[in-house]
């Protein structure tokens, strides 16, 4: 995997603009996530209505891959349910760790991270916004009932 | 026709020093490797990887136990590396030098030994906003277990300690300062001497870590007036996992053992134990005998290569890279103390440190992107992280120019 593929244009476009940065109000559920080597430090806020994510949004400073993979999770979460994160948590883990294996239609855009596999120091930066938002999830899970069927 | 390389040489021959360290000929994604991360650690050069592989192949044995002669041979070995760090640091005797694992167990060593039984609940330890981690959790973890406080000497925008600020925080309470040398994040040369100068006449000693200074400068610990001098090896051209803490021998033979063991003792019963001479009091169990003798041979290197030559490389290599890098537009640089060594780190506008580092290494340069262990530097200036490049007496100010056409690619791939 070469260097053109781990900046491709579309995660590029998601580190210049990254979608859905930004607090967000009524938030449910939130967790902050660090990677103090690299100075990763991000917000994740999700707001859960009846056990289904409504909106999810994340704010704070991180490198291109950790902002991409963000902005595109953050576009990912609304409607799902915390179950579907953690079994669409492992199929991202999978992609990162195998390049050859076939794309995750579910996963969307999320695909053009698996250029990620080739640049194993940071393979952590594609995965802090999600390992931040299932601890978000986790945490205050409590009566936040889930709807998944 | 008159190269820049050429010039160079009527100082040092960088060239001949290029060959001394095999590293330098390998290939990193296709391009040549050009290492820009020598304060993380620097490369090695023939000397120590041969002199390691000798021990090995030929007179592999412990050392201050035996009688046969792979035991003598290896105890002379590694005691002759001990003369050689003595020489490094122009410590008086062999006794002031104790071998450890590197600059952080030194400090561990003079926080738990030497000051934790001298320090009584309120006490301060009094340290500078420019420390690496290992020169602060150490005392953190003493304050912890005793009930004394950590105090903090500020420092300005440039990187520089506030020495007047410093001087008017040490009172009464004060137990110990601790100190870099070089500062690893801001390349901050530091008066030590002035330093000890000042807290001498408050009786209050300086632990002073010293692991980026070596490589750099001629170390003298008795002009310096310090009373501890930590240093490890791989940062000086040695192997890891060795370094070494001076101190004068009658504060080491007033200091208590720190860790019990092999080596440390004249004599165990079950009603009491003698412990050993110095050094080897502070060195129990079987100590890291390849290590040590890897850690002479870096000793001799950089006394062959010679601090006159090797700081005039790295000045010339500061100035070019400073000068180069403070015009690029959106590039700050982090550290810009008035006596620096050849350290720089900085950020630059809308690329964040880790995808510099990621794109710059795919045209074959290595440097450091992080918090370099010194996170409190990171937060006094309000910047996550950095991007470092650190350089040594065998890069070439053509590689800087390699470093500084990548940088504009991930500028460019980034904006």
């Amino acid at each position: 995997m070469g260097l053109d593929q781990l900046y491709q244009q579309v995660i590029l476009d998601h580190n210049r603009s990254p979608r859905h940065y930004r607090r967000l109000e009524g938030a449910t559920h939130s967790a902050r996530g660090r990677d103090a080597l690299c100075g990763d430090d991000i917000l994740v806020e999700l707001r859960l209505v009846e056990g289904l994510i409504e909106e999810a949004a994340f704010s704070g400073e991180a490198c291109a891959i950790t902002t991409a993979s963000a902005s595109m999770l953050m576009d990912w979460l609304p409607g799902r349910c915390p179950e579907a994160v953690l079994t669409a948590y492992e199929k991202f883990r999978d992609l990162l760790d195998d390049p050859a294996s076939a794309d995750c239609p579910e996963l969307g855009p999320m695909n053009g991270l698996r250029a990620v596999s080739g640049f194993p120091a940071r393979v952590r930066n594609a995965l802090l916004p999600w390992r931040t938002a299932i601890e978000g999830l986790q945490r205050a899970r409590g009566p936040a009932e889930s709807r998944c069927d | 026709m008159e190269t820049v390389e050429s010039k160079v040489k009527d100082q040092l021959d960088v060239f001949a020093l290029r060959e001394q360290f095999p590293v330098l000929a390998r290939e990193v994604h296709g391009k040549p490797l050009v290492y820009f991360d020598n304060a993380a650690t620097a490369q090695r050069p023939l000397k120590v990887i041969e002199a390691m592989d000798d021990f090995y192949r030929r007179y592999n044995a412990n050392v201050h136990r035996g009688v046969h002669q792979l035991s003598v041979e290896a105890s002379e070995q590694f005691e002759l590396a001990r003369d050689s760090v003595r020489r490094l640091l122009n410590a008086n005797s062999v006794r002031e030098v104790v071998f450890t694992r590197g600059t952080t167990e030194a400090v561990n060593l003079v926080a738990q030994a030497y000051l934790r039984p001298r320090l009584k609940s309120g006490d301060e330890i009094l340290i500078t906003h420019m420390e690496h981690h290992s020169n602060i959790v150490p005392w953190q973890l003493l304050c912890e277990q005793t009930g004394a406080v950590l105090k903090v000497a500020p420092i300005n925008k440039q990187g520089e300690l506030l020495v007047d600020e410093l001087a008017s925080m040490i009172n009464e309470r004060t137990k110990l300062i601790g100190m870099v040398h070089v500062s690893n994040a801001l390349g901050t040369i530091n008066p030590v001497e002035e330093v000890c100068r000042i807290a001498g006449k408050h009786d209050v000693p300086v632990l002073v870590d010293g692991a980026q200074a070596t490589p750099h400068m001629a170390v003298d610990v008795q002009a310096l007036g310090c009373d501890f001098y930590c240093v490890s090896a791989h940062k000086m051209y040695g192997p890891t996992g060795i370094g070494a803490l001076w101190a004068k021998e009658s504060v080491l033979e007033e200091m208590p053992p720190w860790q019990g063991g092999g080596e440390m003792i004249t004599r165990v019963s079950f009603d009491g134990t003698t412990y050993n001479d110095l050094p080897h009091k502070f060195e129990a169990g079987t100590p890291n005998i390849s290590g040590a003798i890897g850690f002479g041979k870096a000793v001799e290197f950089l006394e062959e290569t010679g601090y006159e030559g090797i700081v005039w490389q790295e000045e010339r290599l500061l100035d070019y890279a400073t000068e180069k890098m403070q015009a690029i537009e959106g590039l700050t640089i982090i550290g810009t103390a008035q006596h620096k060594g050849p350290v720089v780190s900085f950020t630059l506008e809308g690329a964040h440190p880790n995808d510099i580092g990621t794109i710059v290494d795919h045209y074959g340069v290595a440097i450091r992107t992080g918090h370099h262990c010194a996170m409190p530097v990171m937060q006094f200036f309000d910047v996550p992280a950095t991007a470092r490049v650190s350089f040594a007496p065998y890069n070439l100010r053509n590689e800087i120019d390699i470093f500084l056409e990548a940088l504009d690619k991930a500028r460019n791939m980034l904006a």
